[in-house]
């Protein structure tokens, strides 16, 4: 009886915890998602308004006030360049490293892991000064360029376990039956290997998506990114929160679903290159 | 070693009549890695030793003749004597033993309080992964608008609660460090936890039978058992998050710009403004190259804390 009962008081404790804890974690979500729908009255209303009839206002001066569109397009493009890139220099780098168990492969592998490391900001400075001789600022190219640096060492570890966890055996009978090395790689390894890249290419459209220093520093007026787009509903004078939350739902939203997509390989993906060793 | 001496002898015959041939033997598969390597080599190592190099010399952008005068260690001898760079050094190491200290602890509660099969904890999990996948820009925005001293929804249930911080909790530089530690607590405690919560629950059953069985209390076996085979993932957890912090820059940049005063400036942030504001490039490259010598610190711990425990996976 008493057992009981002290086991219902710990659920009671556990479930408000759990309340509590989710409250915090998901109030800053909420608060977004409302204040995107508010009347801007109600946006900056003391005591905070928490029921009213939502509109869709913001977005529609969120589009009048920044071109939304274009900044899509131009965020689309260095994420799809840059995952582009990250994979076609990753994969094999991937493979290459699985497969070989040289001293040589395990130091390569450990200096990519160190440049995934380094602080962007590190990187930034001389790179930038490369992009100005070069006369690439403003570019999709020099924004491609560096956020590829740091995904390719992303893709090249995520590979190298993925291909590690595929057993090499397929691939020797191929090489045995007379197909090449490339043989080998592409027509068995590497349909094996098709939900691995999947993985390593969502997540890293996502970190491109995400970044804002790089494209801060390296693209130009007409390469401007979403990310930065969100800045310029807060002028210094005027701070428009509803239209800053719409264009941040805007932001948001394709990478939520494509989280919510990941789920299962979420936070092992976060922590890849730390893990796998 | 007894079986190796007839390949030994084949294989220096074929060492001493085709070299390269066995140098490209032992590299394998080595070249399917050489365009990422050269990759690297050209937009990050390059780079790098380019930062090494104008570290030297007195190198503004403002400049208009762009002279770059031979300084030596002048930039790097300027960072010691600069108490901005010292601030900033010191709130970096503060954040980062703040912010991954909260992160540890709060999230090993919250994977132990979801590592119970109970109703609704599946649906806690998916939704404690939404903080992770949010654009950090739009997280710091989002922080910044509710800690707003005059509108502010956070600063206003705050002074409900008879919390008073005058010109709200990032105005003030007594919480300026605390409230931006708040923003990354919230964004990656999520990741912390789930982590744990997988090693959690990759822990065998029979372990807490046993020790139920020898009359362990839930608070004992948690302690001396759960615990202590927790240990690898919770230092992998600790050194990434670490890592993780060292590149702060979204949120300080947009929530307080690291101010008040210098009250949230954290290295990064100070070599942005330094070498992209203010172009003062030959300095911001020796902070710069300061800030990797701090980091590589860091991972070569890291490294010796990862082979020591074993960790595979």
């Amino acid at each position: 009886m008493k057992m009981r009962r002290r086991r219902r008081a710990a659920d009671v404790i556990t479930y408000a915890l759990l309340t509590l804890i989710l409250g915090f974690f998901l109030f800053p979500i909420v608060w977004l998602l409302l204040t995107s729908l508010k009347p801007a009255r109600d946006a900056f209303a003391i005591p905070p308004v928490w029921v009213f009839r939502p509109i869709l206002d913001n977005f529609r001066n969120v589009f009048a006030m920044v071109p939304v569109a274009a900044y899509l397009k131009n965020s689309l493009t260095i994420a799809l360049g840059t995952t582009a890139l990250s994979l076609v220099l990753g994969v094999p780098a991937g493979y290459g490293l699985a497969r070989t168990m040289s001293r040589a492969a395990g130091n390569s592998a450990l200096l990519m892991l160190a440049i995934r490391m380094a602080p962007p900001v590190a990187l930034l400075i001389p790179f930038y000064l490369v992009m100005r001789d070069m006369r690439l600022l403003g570019t999709y190219l020099a924004v491609i360029l560096l956020q590829s640096v740091f995904n390719t060492t992303f893709v090249t570890w995520m590979m190298r376990g993925y291909f590690h966890s595929l057993p090499a055996d397929l691939e020797l009978a191929a090489l045995t039956d007379g197909c090449t090395r490339f043989g080998a790689f592409w027509r068995v390894a590497l349909p094996l290997a098709v939900p691995g890249v999947a993985t390593a290419a969502i997540f890293t459209f996502t970190f491109s998506w995400n970044d804002f220093l790089l494209p801060m520093l390296l693209s130009g007026r007409t390469t401007r990114t979403l990310t930065l787009g969100i800045l310029e509903t807060m002028s210094t004078y005027e701070i428009g929160w509803n239209n800053m939350a719409a264009i941040g739902m805007i932001t948001v939203l394709p990478v939520l679903l494509l989280g919510y997509i990941l789920q299962p390989y979420y936070v092992r993906g976060l922590t890849l290159g730390a893990v796998r060793e | 070693m007894g079986e190796y001496t007839g390949a030994t002898a084949d294989r220096s015959a074929v060492a001493a009549a085709r070299p390269v041939e066995k140098w490209l033997k032992r590299l394998g598969l080595l070249p399917w890695a050489a365009p990422a390597l050269l990759f690297m080599l050209c937009f990050a190592f390059y780079p790098l030793g380019y930062s090494l190099y104008i570290s030297f010399f007195n190198y503004s952008l403002t400049d208009p003749t762009q002279a770059q005068k031979f300084t030596g260690l002048a930039n790097y001898l300027k960072a010691f004597a600069d108490p901005a760079f010292r601030i900033a050094a010191l709130n970096s190491v503060l954040f980062v033993t703040l912010a991954v200290g909260i992160q540890t602890v709060l999230g090993l509660a919250i994977a132990v309080l979801l590592n119970r099969d109970r109703p609704g904890a599946p649906l806690v999990r998916t939704l404690l992964l939404a903080p992770l996948t949010l654009t950090p820009i739009v997280v710091a925005l989002v922080w910044r608008a509710l800690y707003n001293a005059d509108y502010g929804v956070f600063s206003y249930y705050l002074k409900e609660l008879g919390v008073h911080i005058g010109r709200g909790p990032i105005g003030e530089p007594s919480t300026a460090l605390l409230a931006l530690v708040i923003v990354d607590v919230w964004q990656w405690t999520p990741l912390v936890a789930l982590m744990l919560l997988a090693g959690l629950r990759s822990q065998s059953a029979d372990l807490f039978e046993a020790a139920q069985i020898d009359g362990a209390s839930g608070w004992q076996q948690f302690w001396c058992v759960a615990l202590p085979l927790l240990r690898p993932i919770l230092i992998v957890a600790l050194l990434i998050r670490t890592m993780d912090v060292f590149k702060l820059f979204d949120s300080v940049f947009v929530v307080t710009g690291g101010g008040p005063g210098y009250a949230t400036e954290v290295m990064n942030h100070y070599i942005f403004k330094t070498g992209l504001t203010f172009f003062d490039m030959g300095y911001a490259a020796a902070m710069s190259n300061l800030l990797l010598v701090l980091i590589g610190l860091f991972t070569a711990a890291y490294f010796r804390a990862i082979g020591q425990l074993g960790v595979t996976q």
